[in-house]
């Protein structure tokens, strides 16, 4: 494979990756990776933190018009 | 030649622009391009962007990389998350871009292309990319406090406590205003109703699946559930033809307020995972999706623009709303050129999650300029249109009249040649019954986009299909801002009630939750009804209320940012914020005052109350209208005192400021700063 395939695979990546933290599908991970550093606290669980993240979400002006 | 080439491509840039913007200002007799408006938007957005917001940024607000932002010193993986630059402008993007900057061009398109144009580019390019840009650094040198809390420190504790009831006021507006545009759209449309209507358990299957099967894994859900509404645009079809279906999803204007109204009351008091959030997770995507494919239609297809530069109507005797250029034009489009809502975000989220100062620029002010862009090919979508056409779908039938016939022959008088049969071919052809008297923007963008769609894939095949997916599409963000914003208004309820008494400020309490999700859908319900049996269709009262209170608010972030830079010492550079500012109290007071006081009956709402009530003195009403009449009178009445609350209300504001201006100035005081204190970054450079 040549460079510009693999620059195009690199760029491929980083919008998968962009489109996930876009869309909170990796917000859970992002959590756990910043949970590990505080290591006295019990991190939540996956389920746990998503219902946790909604309600703060939706309790502040979050759409507009 | 290093320097020398970014210098002759800007000039190339700017000169393209200048060309551009004045052949769509100067342009006469034959019909002119789309593509026209693209280059000229795009070419302005970009000098805008190169010149003025990298001026504001490095004179006025001396953005500073070294300084860690709140997102780094207290990353805790929820609230405050460092973002990758490109994402948080699409997050910031999403966050703001709603139904504003579609509807309201739309509707301004009644006084031809240019003004509504003119204000989208410049307005955005001076006063609302800077509003978001100044409001975003503001909150980030404050670790993200909202709009609310700046005013309440910077200006006064009761500047605080009028930001707070301005936003709760305009919230309710809004919601009303963008309810009756889905009503107006979904009426006697069995299509589009049971389309939106199946939004909902799709919606809660979501939910479900998010909730228990698989936690957080929002993509893969909303893969599903936009597979699924576009599957529902499709299945509609098989409704409207069903006679037996199709009766059971035709609904009056009234039955759909209360179903909105019963929606929404649901969608705050619900856990927000079953309901709220999933269907905001499909429009994002919906969202994203519709308006890549709108600015791709635009540039494949480049329609011709028929309607003219100026149309009779820019003397304030328009249909679809009354009052000249000035000021409704500013006020009509907000969103699209400043909208305080925005404000809100800026204050709140996005500063929360910004890696670096710098960031600010290419988030406020870049993701502003984009919502601009969706405001001008909104503009292009109304006007690539029949004038006729437009004023048919837009017009109330007490202008216009009911039928075909009596609005083409009122239509064709004014100058915009119409027959009966284009319009019946046209709802035939996009599949609804009726395409008349449906003021809002919904479903004459519907027309407008789905003519571009079609020309691109499926012809006048699948004009109908392109129709309702664009129906869908403007229906089912707007529900997503009708429910967020109905939680965020019974919080906000909730949160002043809790001064008061204090278990309702308890956000678990369900008798506090219930009575705050009631009072708050009871508010906007109440404005959503009486837009609905207003005979002249309700936009022509909501709209501009909507449209003041809106830019209200943003002249309230206004006044609060150019506090804010007037105690950092930055008097030299003032006039960034303060020329915005001073512009929007001049459109919105004028607004105010002739709303309230017109003698113009169609303008001022006490002229219009006087007008009906001297028709019932006169016993000119018929009996059977009575009891309307004395309700209508009272609903002017009630809309002419909301104005004046906002005017006063922002009045109020400005003599705070003005004081601690003066006091600023006078150096009789020190101005004291409520900045947090500077920490310099641990990450290294570029990161």
């Amino acid at each position: 494979m040549g460079t510009p395939w693999l620059r195009l695979l690199g760029a491929f990546h980083n919008f998968w990756r962009g489109l996930r933290q876009w869309s909170g599908d990796s917000a859970y991970e992002t959590y756990l990776a910043c949970a590990e550093r505080r290591p006295e606290q019990k991190p939540l669980s996956a389920a746990e933190f998503y219902v946790e993240q909604l309600n703060r979400k939706y309790s502040r002006p979050n759409r507009c018009c | 030649m290093k320097r020398l080439l970014p210098i002759l491509i800007w000039t190339a840039v700017a000169a393209l622009g200048g060309v551009a913007l004045g052949t769509i200002a100067f342009h006469r007799g034959e019909h002119i391009n789309a593509t026209w408006f693209v280059l000229a938007a795009a070419c302005s957005y970009l000098v805008a962007y190169r010149l003025y917001s990298a001026f504001i940024a490095a004179k006025l607000l001396a953005l500073d990389n070294t300084r860690a932002t709140p997102a780094e010193r207290r990353d805790d993986g929820r609230d405050f998350v460092p973002t990758n630059k490109w994402v948080l402008f699409g997050h910031h993007f999403a966050a703001i871009a709603g139904p504003g900057p579609l509807v309201g061009p739309t509707l301004a398109a009644q006084f031809g292309y240019l003004p509504g144009t003119l204000w989208l580019i410049a307005g955005a390019a001076f006063a609302g990319c800077v509003q978001d840009f100044v409001i975003l650094f503001c909150s980030i040198r404050r670790d993200g406090k909202t709009l609310g809390e700046m005013a309440r420190d910077e200006v006064s504790k009761r500047g605080g406590l009028i930001a707070q009831l301005a936003v709760l006021t305009i919230m309710i507006i809004l919601l009303a205003v963008v309810a009756l545009v889905v009503v107006n759209a979904l009426k006697s449309s069995p299509w589009a109703t049971f389309t939106l209507a199946m939004t909902i358990p799709i919606a809660l299957l979501l939910g479900v699946y998010l909730r228990y099967f698989r936690p957080g894994r929002v993509l893969e859900a909303s893969l599903i559930g936009v597979a699924l509404v576009l599957f529902v645009v499709v299945a509609g079809q098989w409704v409207a033809d069903s006679p037996y279906l199709a009766k059971v999803f035709t609904l009056g204007g009234v039955t759909l307020a209360f179903a909105i109204i019963a929606y929404g009351f649901a969608a705050s008091a619900l856990p927000v995972w079953l309901l709220l959030a999933p269907r905001d997770y499909l429009s994002a995507f919906i969202k994203a999706g519709a308006i890549f494919s709108l600015a791709a239609g635009i540039l494949l297809v480049r329609p011709q623009v028929l309607m003219p530069p100026l149309t009779r109507f820019v003397d304030g005797s328009g249909p679809v709303f009354a009052g000249k250029i000035f000021p409704f034009c500013f006020i009509t489009i907000a969103c699209g050129a400043i909208s305080g809502f925005h404000s809100l975000i800026s204050s709140g989220t996005t500063p929360k999650m910004i890696q670096r100062e710098g960031h600010a620029r290419f988030i406020g002010y870049g993701a502003m300029l984009l919502e601009s862009f969706v405001g001008v090919m909104a503009m292009v979508a109304a006007c690539a249109m029949t004038p006729g056409v437009y004023f048919a779908i837009n017009s109330p039938a007490s202008i216009v009249g009911a039928t075909p016939e009596a609005a083409a022959a009122t239509i064709s008088g004014w100058g915009y040649p119409l027959s009966a049969r284009t319009m019946t071919g046209l709802a035939h052809a996009v599949g609804e019954q009726t395409l008349l008297n449906r003021a809002g923007g919904a479903p004459s963008l519907a027309v407008g986009m789905a003519q571009i769609f079609s020309s691109t894939i499926g012809g006048e095949r699948l004009l109908s299909i392109w129709y309702h997916f664009a129906i869908m599409f403007e229906a089912l963000f707007i529900l997503t801002v009708l429910d967020a914003g109905t939680r965020v208004g019974r919080f906000m309820i909730q949160e002043l009630g809790g001064r008061v008494w204090k278990p309702m400020g308890r956000m678990d309490w369900m008798p506090g939750v219930l009575l705050s999700s009631a009072l708050i859908v009871g508010a906007w319900g109440y404005f959503l009804y009486q837009g609905v049996v207003d005979p002249l269709g309700g936009i022509n009262s909501l709209w501009p209320l909507f449209g003041i209170s809106n830019q209200l608010l943003a002249a309230v972030a206004l006044v609060v940012a150019t506090t804010i830079l007037l105690k950092m010492g930055k008097l030299k550079w003032i006039w960034v914020t303060l020329l915005p500012m001073a512009w929007l109290v001049i459109i919105t007071m004028t607004a105010s005052y002739q709303k309230i006081f017109s003698a113009n009956a169609r303008i001022g709402f006490l002229s219009q109350a006087n007008v009906m009530a001297s028709q019932l003195v006169a016993g000119k009403v018929a009996a059977a209208k009575i009891a309307d009449t004395h309700r209508n009178i009272f609903n002017l009445r009630l809309d002419a005192v909301v104005t004046a609350v906002l005017a006063v209300m922002i009045l109020v504001l400005l003599v705070e400021a003005l004081a601690q201006w003066y006091a600023i100035l006078s150096r009789d005081k020190a101005p004291v700063l409520e900045e947090t204190p500077y920490v310099a970054t641990e990450w290294a450079e570029g990161d």
